[in-house]
């Protein structure tokens, strides 16, 4: 065997790893997600990296021929976001080789996801592919594992049923809105921010009745035109706080690094309404909303964590699926790492290394 | 003379047996998640009311008057009224899970005075001595108690559900739970309409107990009051705050342990006019004690 330290690792944080108060730390925007990806690829020993963020997970899939290079990883993650170094430690995930092709595998199928079988992974993970390679970030290894990974993944979900009977985030949030409220004839609704997820929880509200539905995003233009697709009213970022009192439900999905909806701003519209109950949806990471309005008697808030929670509750039923699909994915990853290394050994590309572990 | 046939107890009995079988069989279903059928649930529920009203019947029939004279036929009165108010009111509301709570609470008041004999003890027939006013309180008084047991059930499903709500619970029991918004709005009109009744009731009774103020029950008066009071303190805070809290279901449920706690002055008050020389009947009796006879 030829000796070479080059390896295939993940190397990251989920929600697996960290709380949801942890995760909004490590948030990053789609601008900070390119910048750091350029940076991790011109360090020596980086041959190939890829970026994945999304609300659940900051991970990054990378080839490299020095050892030890998660270590430059994380001193670089940390030294351009400031934030301390045991945090990320204590709650970081760290994958090689055969390891790493199976979690890259159970990722795309959804079996990962904080929403087990959700579909939304798959287009985030296909659109985290397209920007690196765009960038020449990837090259044959992590190429060859993402079209494989994901056209896996496919096989997985058309075989298996480990979407069936799931819950989504839209009817949770609709059937807690008619626990507090009853009828939603009379909920209005008020999206901050015009998230995917949001958009389709609105539209699930709307469905079931609600009087109408407000869009306040940071661009104008974008809150106007999915206020429109609602056939509700646009507000301007500016100007929502003082709107507050007329919306029974507000949805959050904006980017802010901060909480937007404080503890102060919902006091201070409670005190105008007295009467109504807010129900609030934060679907943000990092929240858009304080988590010490929990405390108040009349607000009821409910974050990512606890409407995956909620929409996970008849994971039980789904869990032989789930068995099956990893068994199907652990051969697929199986393959894919023969046809690495074989790739790798014409190539003089990819060695398997001697702390290389192989899964039952 | 031996007033208390057999008959009637066993009757008292077997309606709430039945209102026992009514929650398990809604206690089965729930534990399945699932909300209960109401072709079986409503027909089960109305027999043992039929039962319960022939029940009360027989023993008025044996009384010649209201069956109100100890705490076991109080506690049975309260439970009719409660069930006849669910009947009333119940299709009307639209409320899920109300026959449900309402079987549980019918169960417990009913059942628990089976516990203690002596509760069913002897007395006369016609303590009320044929009075209209004070006639008119009792029936007052034990219909508001029959409304503030039902506002007791309301508080308690919007405990649940705001408990659910804020643990983050969802689907079983919760999910056929009524809104919050529902609740808050029936029990504040529920609040308002008991306490319609009960104010009646007391004003009758003040104006009998005017008539003849040497009162032997002047604790009961008091304790009656101050539960007025209480209920009255909870409406304008809750109509204040326009909406019912956690804290003010708490204190409707309390305050409604208040009114069964009321009951039992009402035997050891009767205990005492037996042990009295013969005077003490109905038209000389303090009109409270009258009063609380009827609960």
């Amino acid at each position: 065997m030829v000796k070479d330290t080059r390896a295939l690792f993940v190397i990251g944080s989920s929600h697996h790893e960290a709380p949801l108060a942890v995760r909004e730390r490590f948030a990053l925007s789609s601008e900070q997600t390119m910048d750091l990806q350029n940076t991790l690829h011109a360090i020596d020993g980086i041959e190939e990296i890829l970026v994945l963020n999304t609300c659940n997970r900051l991970e990054f899939y990378g080839v490299s021929s020095v050892s030890g290079i998660e270590t430059a990883i994380i001193d670089q993650l940390v030294k351009k976001h400031c934030f301390e170094r045991a945090l990320f430690d204590q709650h970081a995930l760290l994958r090689r080789n055969l390891d790493a092709i199976q979690h890259v595998l159970e990722v795309a199928a959804g079996i990962d996801s904080q929403m087990v079988g959700e579909t939304e992974i798959v287009g985030q993970l296909k659109s985290a592919y397209a920007q690196a390679a765009s960038a020449g970030t990837t090259g044959p290894v992590l190429n060859r594992l993402m079209e494989r990974a994901l056209q896996a993944a496919k096989n997985a979900r058309s075989r298996f049923a480990i979407s069936s009977g799931q819950v989504s985030i839209g009817s949770v949030a609709v059937e807690l809105a008619e626990r507090i409220f009853g009828n939603l004839k009379h909920s209005h609704v008020l999206l901050l921010g015009s998230g995917e997820v949001a958009e389709k929880t609105a539209q699930a509200l709307r469905s079931r009745g609600a009087a109408s539905i407000a869009v306040s995003s940071r661009r104008f233009e974008n809150a106007r035109n999915l206020a429109h697709s609602f056939g509700g009213a646009a507000i301007d970022f500016e100007d929502f706080p003082g709107q507050l009192t007329n919306y029974d439900i507000i949805i959050g999905s904006t980017r802010a690094p901060v909480a937007i909806l404080t503890f102060d701003l919902v006091q201070r519209a409670l005190l105008k309404r007295p009467d109504r109950p807010f129900f609030l949806i934060d679907l943000a990471v990092p929240r858009d909303m304080d988590p010490a309005l929990q405390s108040m008697e009349s607000v009821f808030l409910y974050d990512l964590d606890d409407l995956a929670k909620i929409a996970n509750e008849n994971l039980s039923q789904r869990k032989a699926e789930i068995v099956h699909v990893r068994k199907q994915l652990n051969r697929s990853a199986w393959t894919i790492w023969l046809q690495l290394n074989r790739h790798a050994l014409r190539s003089r590309h990819l060695q398997p290394t001697e702390n290389s572990t192989i899964l039952n | 003379m031996e007033l208390h046939a057999y008959s009637d107890r066993l009757l008292f009995g077997i309606a709430t047996l039945i209102y026992a079988l009514v929650f398990l069989f809604g206690l089965f279903y729930l534990r399945k998640r699932k909300d209960y059928p109401r072709s079986l649930f409503i027909p089960l529920f109305a027999i043992g009311f039929t039962i319960q009203t022939l029940a009360l019947n027989i023993r008025g029939i044996q009384l010649k008057a209201c069956p109100l004279g100890n705490p076991f036929e109080v506690s049975q009165f309260v439970v009719w009224s409660l069930v006849l108010l669910y009947f009333i009111v119940g299709p009307a509301l639209r409320l899920r899970l109300l026959g449900f709570f309402t079987a549980g609470l019918a169960t417990v008041l009913g059942g628990i005075p089976f516990l203690f004999p002596q509760w069913d003890t002897i007395h006369s027939g016609g303590i009320f001595g044929g009075n209209p006013l004070i006639e008119l309180h009792a029936a007052l008084a034990a219909f508001s108690y029959g409304i503030f047991a039902l506002l007791a059930l309301f508080a308690v499903m919007f405990l649940i559900q705001q408990h659910g709500l804020r643990h983050k619970q969802i689907g079983g029991i919760y999910r056929i739970l009524p809104s919050l918004r529902q609740l808050d709005q029936i029990a504040n009109r529920t609040l308002w309409v008991g306490l319609l009744f009960l104010t009646a009731a007391l004003a009758v009774g003040y104006v009998f107990w005017s008539r003849e103020p040497e009162s032997r029950t002047l604790f009961k008066l008091i304790f009656v009051s101050l539960l007025w009071l209480g209920y009255v303190i909870c409406a304008v805070k809750i109509r204040r705050r326009k909406a019912l809290t956690r804290r003010n279901a708490v204190v409707l449920i309390l305050l409604f342990g208040g009114v069964i706690l009321s009951l039992w002055p009402v035997e050891s008050a009767r205990k005492r006019s037996l042990q009295e020389p013969p005077a003490a009947t109905s038209e000389t009796l303090d009109p409270m004690e009258q009063i609380n006879r009827k609960g």
